[in-house]
């Protein structure tokens, strides 16, 4: 297969760079929330309902501990969570830090236990008694909608956040001699990465200023939610987002705990910690991924797509997350459903929809997952109404290369690429045929063989012109960045984003090295504190290379210049003689390192030219790409799987990835976040699920609950790239973070289903567990046939 | 997620674990390994007064041949049958079971006897050693017994033990060269514990056999006599005379009512039994 | 602040941590990565479930691998203690270094030191550099960025590399039993906490007050016989109380009307014990000869509804009745979410034979007597103490009714 190019620079764009993070990891000294120790320090418990909708009558404090329980009513002047959409029509939730009247969620705070240690301060949590009355709980989002259901949210009438609208045209489509409709779902997942959210918070006497060390993805944004909801200016708040035990969408949001530890801060005098623990990640804090679709696509019988109809329903939880709130995952959907195909009519009805649940936050694809699994799977759908091969329908209806730029039916602006040419490299790799003959030969042990595919192209490192459009409490501007030479030649990189697994401490040094030659050994990214870096919204779709990257670049280019002025003046030369190359100044009579002329701006000024810029070699440069509708990385998936029938097993024998991220900064990192969104993406194919009772109670409180894939249920893959630039995008980058995670649930079901569908059996809810497999094998024997064996025929099952 | 508090104490030996126990009025909780209760004491599922530590007690710590019965001391981990260092029954049988619980971390400090006083009905143990006949050996300081395994766990969770009682050994007969061990589990993942396990010991040159379904989410549905579910007999060639609906009848009578649970119970034991005909249709999951 | 907490017990342990003595004094609770994090300032040992399945706490033990968080330090007195922090100049875990680096096997870190003592593991036993059981050995340390593709090829390659050298695969000698657990006697033990049962005076007081109507989530039925007519038999049924002993747990403290009661259950699944206390509301209808008692407690952290329906059928002989018994119940609170509700139900299905057999033995006019093995656990003593000992935290339900 062919390779990603080769770097011109051995630590520049396109060098496969070990990473310069990895030694402090593996010697375990990173340092991350819960490492952190501060004199005086006290541990934090929560008290959380245990229902999922209640009525609070009371809250019983035994004497001897109530100096160490902090309920709402402590709480002076701290304002609930508020996150708004802009978008008509949009209702507001308010969280309470602390629960007041009701709790709409298990899980949600209701006070506050403080003690030397967290044994002590769950001792103290325990002895807390809720009185709560009960209330009718929506775990529903369907239901939810209906006349009469309970209401999360009293004042509003009904448990819609945000619905939305759109119709390109549809009834062109209704005289289509092919109509597929398909009800269709991905199941509720928690994000879990390894490492939980956890806060320590202290007050900085000199500074009058709350410190809060917090393990999330956008420190500044923090910040300006813990501003608002304290009531205290942001200057006199500084947030220091540590190393963090990976993110994945579950860090970027402001936690109630965050509100609550801060006033805490403020208020007691001492540092306070409050660590979040497995089953409070599970039970209580955000989760994602619950869609529901209704869906039906017109179709020619040559596969050509005429129209797609689809209402979706988006499980938002009880409460608006900031800053991203209840409606960004559904108003995706509608966006975005049309993935990388071009057809004339479509029409979209969304709802967001409240529930007694947790909260939704965006996860690694964001909506791109949902919409991936409902559109691939009704597409195979429609390959199997018309008799085609799945890849025929693909390659009829791609957005073919020569269209590009190319503004889709929902006017997404696809910058580049050859989508057709991805799927047919996917195709080519795994061998279509060879899969399809083993499939007629059949297995020796009674397994099914299915082939699978998928495809997607994902709007990445979206911008000002997308998100003002939401209006959401946070809209990405310019994205900047600071670089400093220091006296002794080495370079700071400063960005107010985070890394936490991307590897930006190596990769941005690469862009800093091909800008400015200086060596990545020399480089120091500075992130994750609001106090040394300049603001920016985080590390959130797929954006930290386009953004981050494209920021270091401007500003190193900048800095260059000026060093570039300097050194002509140092060599004697006139300016336009002279350029930087490989870290040095080079004249036509001489060179001189970039080290060289830091030494002589810091340390022997007299030496400059008389005309020199007075700001020095110090650079905070802002960038945005020449559009800002985002970089539309895209990939095709193709897996072959054995599918047991009687025990509902899945194996993945070969997994095939063609990619296509533009110009790759570093190649090892772009392949280490495929593969990390692959493994994400097998857990919503075939393991991952938060399972909820009719009380709305959260069936999996721990990890032999919630399966998390392991070494062994993830596939080592195939993967080539492709690299067509992004023209709008420095160096040609494209977002790539979380493309690995969109595909997979949607190829590996249309693997189990060609697998199945010889028996009758087809699956259209994630995961595909081994229970669900069975399920419709023994619900199609009994349809397909009445007289079969009454053991595999039983009419109640369930 | 941190334990309640309690006490600890370590015995030296079993008689002074049954004082400790006794005086403990029911309010102490035996801890061997740790790996099952160490899970539910952080979860504060369970929140015991004292917590007796037998782990150091030698006599826990050994294995004995008497006659024709392997004992192993009920502290010997997962690890010690796995890698050997405790002799098998026959060949490959109690390491392979060994091997496939849960992750070598946790077999290092997991025992054999605190695995069945447990009783989790997911667990490998108590599945594999009703298959095997096993019996256990109960300490108190009246004395000992001896009970069947199928006595001694009365239910989810449930033992026969008793506040001053500690599983002091687990007793299986020799496996005759003649019989064969099948044993499969189904989980979903790799260490999960079991949604399904079936294990048959048969012998078809005496035509004698046993089969058991466990994680029924009850104690395991054991076929004392095997013949049953092959027709009234059990002959060579026994797998393909496997009988469905005897076992599906007997799932039903165990409470078993969700028909796609029974076919999966009933399909694990089918392969378990192939097993043990000889033929490696299933991949058991070998673990490193 | 914590004028009011009292001290925690802890007691001496000595154990050698990355090959130095320590003396430490340390509560029972604690477990063993708390303790090398909190006291030791060992932070490299990671917390990620502290439930024994992600494997971000794996350490060595007397050499040998094992979880953190589920292995109590007070019971390690005299082991060895190896945490990534003391395999800086171990040879093999540099050679995991360098593959790790140069395959990209890591990206956040937080699995990383677990990752590398289980590879070390593995890299030591497995004879060749097989994927497939490197996979399968990685079974207990979970990663969530890196799917696993660098890891595997960086011990694939550590292995491969060592087997060329001639060095062979090894299982350590070791002696029987769980590694880290030497024999007592080398540090001292604490005493049990007395004051914890003396300190007892019953279920909180905070209970649930209203019985709302509910579809049970799960539900067992029992039918029996009595050769009593119908007409005694419903009647016995309207007695609440007799009802109640012979409900295995159950309690009745007051009956201020005939269609409320006030009371409790106490239950226990396995180690795992929970009490209710709440209200019932009481429905009959002489008519039909059915009834249902429909009750909600609570424990001040779970909630749980209840309800018992039963019906009286003349018998086929004259002067007998048939019993329909149906037992349902909704558990709310950290037991719910247990995942394993299996375990809970093949109690609740014990409970209700037991409560069937119970009602049958009173039907025919004997007394009903707490059997020893019952599910319950209905030694007194064991159950209040059980209780208060709880605290009631984590709380398992079932039935209720009275």
């Amino acid at each position: 297969m062919t390779g990603p190019r080769t770097a011109i620079k051995p630590e520049g764009v396109g060098a496969r760079l070990p990473r310069r993070e990895d030694d402090r990891y593996m010697r375990g000294r990173g340092q991350y929330v819960g490492d952190v120790k501060m004199a005086g320090m006290r541990d934090v418990a929560f008290v959380r309902s245990p229902l999922a909708h209640a009525r609070i009558r009371g809250i019983e404090i035994p004497d001897d501990i109530r100096s160490q329980v902090f309920i709402a009513a402590d709480l002076d002047g701290v304002k609930p969570i508020r996150a708004v959409s802009g978008l008509p029509g949009f209702k507001v939730s308010e969280q309470q830090p602390l629960a007041t009247e009701k709790v709409r969620q298990v899980g949600e705070l209701v006070a506050m236990c403080v003690a030397p240690t967290r044994a002590e301060a769950e001792d103290v949590a325990a002895r807390v008694v809720l009185d709560l009355e009960e209330l009718p709980a929506l775990h529903d989002m369907r239901q939810a909608r209906e006349p009469g259901a309970a209401l999360v949210h009293e004042h509003w009438g009904d448990n819609v956040f945000l619905e939305t609208f759109v119709d390109i045209d549809i009834a062109s489509a209704f005289d289509a001699p092919i109509k597929v409709s398909r009800t269709i779902s991905t199941s509720r997942q928690c994000m879990s990465p390894l490492e939980g959210r956890g806060v320590v918070a202290h007050l900085d006497r000199r500074l009058d200023q709350l410190n809060l060390i917090t393990a999330c993805q956008m420190p500044h944004i923090v910040r300006s939610g813990l501003s608002e909801c304290l009531g205290i200016e942001e200057g006199r708040i500084r947030i220091v987002s540590p190393d963090v035990g990976g993110g994945f969408g579950y860090k970027g949001i402001l936690l109630a705990e965050e509100v609550c530890l801060g006033w805490l801060a403020l208020s007691c005098g001492h540092p306070v910690r409050w660590i979040e623990d497995r089953r409070e990640q599970l039970v209580a804090n955000a989760n994602c991924r619950e869609h529901h679709y209704e869906i039906t696509v017109y179709a020619e019988r040559d596969g050509t797509i005429r129209g797609v109809d689809c209402e979706a329903t988006v499980d938002s939880g009880a409460y608006s997350a900031y800053p991203f709130s209840a409606c960004l995952e559904a108003a995706q959907v509608a966006s975005i459903l049309p993935g990388p195909y071009d057809f004339p009519g479509y029409r979209c009805r969304t709802w967001s929809v409240a529930t007694n649940k947790a909260p939704i936050l965006p996860y690694r694809g964001v909506a791109r997952t949902g919409v991936c699994f409902a559109l691939e799977l009704a597409l195979d759908a429609v390959a199997a109404e018309a008799g085609l091969p799945p890849e025929t329908v693909r390659l009829k209806n791609l957005v073919r290369p020569e269209q590009m730029p190319f503004d889709n039916i929902t006017k997404k602006h696809f910058d580049s690429g050859d989508y057709p040419e991805a799927l047919t490299r996917a195709l080519a790799a795994i061998d279509v045929e060879a899969v399809r003959a083993r499939q007629k030969r059949g297995e020796p042990d009674g397994r099914r063989i299915g082939f699978g595919l998928s495809i997607y192209c994902e709007q990445a490192a979206h911008g000002t012109s997308v998100y003002s459009g939401w209006g959401i409490p946070m809209v990405p501007g310019h994205e900047q960045a600071g670089a400093r030479l220091t006296p002794d030649g080495g370079l700071e990189l400063r960005i107010g984003a985070h890394s936490h697994g991307q590897s930006l401490e190596t990769t941005l040094a690469q862009v800093a090295h091909e800008i400015l030659g200086v060596s990545v050994e020399r480089v120091r990214l500075v992130h994750g504190d609001t106090a040394m870096t300049p603001y920016s919204t985080g590390a959130w779709g797929s954006r930290m290379m386009v953004m981050a990257g494209g920021a270091v670049a401007t500003a190193c280019k900048e800095l260059g210049e000026r060093v570039r002025l300097i050194g002509a003046h140092l060599l004697q030369a006139a300016p336009d003689d002279v350029r930087l190359e490989a870290g040095r100044v080079v004249g036509p009579a001489g060179d001189l390192s970039v080290a060289e002329v830091a030494r002589v701006w810091y340390r022997r000024p007299q030496d400059l030219p008389p005309d020199v810029d007075p700001h020095g070699l110090e650079v905070t440069a802002g960038y945005k790409p020449v559009r800002d509708s985002g970089t539309f990385s895209y990939a095709a998936h193709a897996v072959v799987v054995a599918v047991d029938p009687e025990i509902g097993s899945v194996e993945i024998l070969d997994y095939v990835i063609v990619e296509d991220g533009g110009v790759l900064v570093n190649p090892m990192v772009v392949d280490g976040q495929i593969l990390g969104g692959l493994a994400q993406g097998i857990g919503t194919a075939l393991y991952e699920e938060m399972p909820f009772d009719v009380a709305g109670q959260p069936l999996a409180s721990t990890l032999a609950d919630y399966l998390l894939p392991g070494a062994a249920e993830v596939p080592a893959p195939r993967i080539d790239h492709m690299e067509t630039p992004s023209p709008y995008t420095q160096f040609g980058v494209k977002g790539i973070g979380e493309g690995g995670a969109i595909a997979p649930p949607a190829a590996v079901a249309n693997a189990v289903n060609d697998a199945l569908r010889p028996l009758g059996a087809e699956l259209l809810v994630s995961p595909i567990s081994p229970r669900r497999v069975v399920e419709a094998v023994l619900a199609a024997r009994r349809g397909s046939k009445p007289n079969a064996d009454d053991l595999q025929g039983r009419r109640d099952a369930a | 997620m941190k334990a309640s508090r309690f006490a600890l104490e370590r015995p030296r030996d079993l008689e002074e674990a049954g004082a400790l126990l006794a005086g403990a009025g029911g309010l102490a909780k035996v801890l061997a390994g740790g790996q099952s209760l160490g899970p539910m004491l952080n979860l504060r599922l369970v929140e015991p007064a004292l917590v007796v530590d037998v782990s150091g007690v030698a006599e826990l710590r050994r294995f004995d041949h008497e006659g024709g019965t392997l004992v192993i001391g009920a502290c010997c981990t997962h690890a010690d049958i796995e890698d050997g260092r405790v002799p098998d029954v026959g060949a490959d049988m109690l390491a392979r079971v060994a091997s496939g619980i849960a992750y070598r971390a946790v077999r290092n400090r997991g025992t054999i006897g605190g695995s069945l006083s447990h009783a989790d009905p997911a667990a490998d143990w108590l599945s594999a050693l009703s298959a095997l006949g096993a019996t256990v050996e109960i300490a108190s300081r009246s004395g000992r017994h001896r009970l069947a395994i199928g006595d001694f766990v009365t239910g989810a969770l449930e033992t026969s033990l008793q506040a001053d009682e500690v599983l002091a050994a687990v007793r299986i007969p020799m496996v005759p060269e003649t019989a064969r061990f099948g044993f499969v589990k189904h989980a979903r993942k790799v260490g999960e514990f079991a949604h399904a396990i079936g294990a048959a010991l048969i012998d078809p040159e005496r035509g004698t056999g046993r089969c058991v379904i466990g994680a029924i989410d009850a104690p395991p549905l054991v076929f004392p006599d095997a013949s049953v579910l092959f027709g009234g007999s059990i002959r060579p060639g026994f797998a393909s005379e496997f009988d469905r609906s005897v076992a599906d009848r007997a799932l039903i009578d165990a409470g078993v009512t969700d028909p796609v649970a029974r076919h999966v119970h009933i399909e694990i034991l089918r392969r378990a039994v192939i097993q043990a005909e000889g033929e490696p249709l299933v991949e058991t999951r070998a673990a490193a | 602040m914590n004028a009011h907490v009292r001290p925690p017990l802890k007691a001496p342990l000595s154990l050698t941590v990355n090959g130095r003595s320590v003396e430490a004094e340390v509560e029972p609770r604690t477990h063993l990565a708390d303790f090398l994090r909190e006291e030791l300032d060992l932070t490299g040992t990671h917390l990620g479930c502290e439930h024994g399945v992600c494997g971000a706490c794996t350490l060595l033990v007397d050499g040998e691998p094992a979880r953190g968080c589920i292995t109590f330090a007070a019971t390690c007195g005299d082991a060895e203690i190896v945490t990534i922090e003391g395999l800086d100049d171990d040879e093999l875990t540099a050679e995991l270094r360098a593959a790790f680096n140069r395959e990209h096997a890591l990206q956040c870190g937080f699995c990383t030191p677990g990752m590398l003592i289980a590879a070390r593991d593995l890299a030591l036993r497995l004879p060749e550099p097989d994927e497939r059981r490197i996979r399968i050995g990685l079974a207990g340390n979970l990663c969530r960025c890196t799917g696993y593709a660098g890891i595997v090829r960086a011990i694939r390659s550590v292995i491969a590399e060592r087997r060329d050298r001639g060095i062979a695969a090894t299982v350590s000698e070791r002696p029987l039993g769980p590694v880290g657990a030497h024999r007592p006697g080398a540090s001292p033990r604490s005493a049990p906490d007395r004051r914890e049962a003396a300190s007892a005076s019953g279920i909180p007081a905070s209970a649930a007050t209203s019985v709302r109507e509910f579809t049970p989530a799960e539900t067992f039925e029992q039918r029996f016989s009595v050769a009593f007519p119908p007409e005694r038999v419903f009647a016995l049924f309207g007695h609440v109380k007799e009802v109640a002993v012979c409900l295995p747990g159950a309690f009745v403290e007051a009956t201020p009307s005939p269609e409320r009661v006030e009371g409790g259950i106490r239950v226990k699944v396995g180690p795992i014990s929970a009490a209710f206390r709440g209200v019932a509301n009481i429905e009959r209808d002489e008519a039909t000869r059915r009834g249902r008692i429909l009750g909600a407690g609570a424990d001040g952290r779970s909630a749980a509804q209840g309800e018992v329906r039963y019906e009286v059928r003349p018998g086929s002989e004259p002067e007998t009745s048939d019993v329909v018994l149906t037992v349902g119940y909704t558990l709310k609170g950290p037991l719910a979410q247990f995942g394993r509700p299996g375990l809970v139900r093949d109690v609740a299905a014990r409970l209700t034979a037991e409560f069937a057999r119970n009602l049958e033995t009173r039907l025919s006019g004997r007394a009903v007597e707490a059997e020893p093995s019952a599910p319950s656990g209905l030694n007194p003593f064991r159950l209040v103490a059980g209780l208060i000992l709880g605290r009631l935290t984590g709380w398992l339900n079932r039935i209720r009714s009275r």
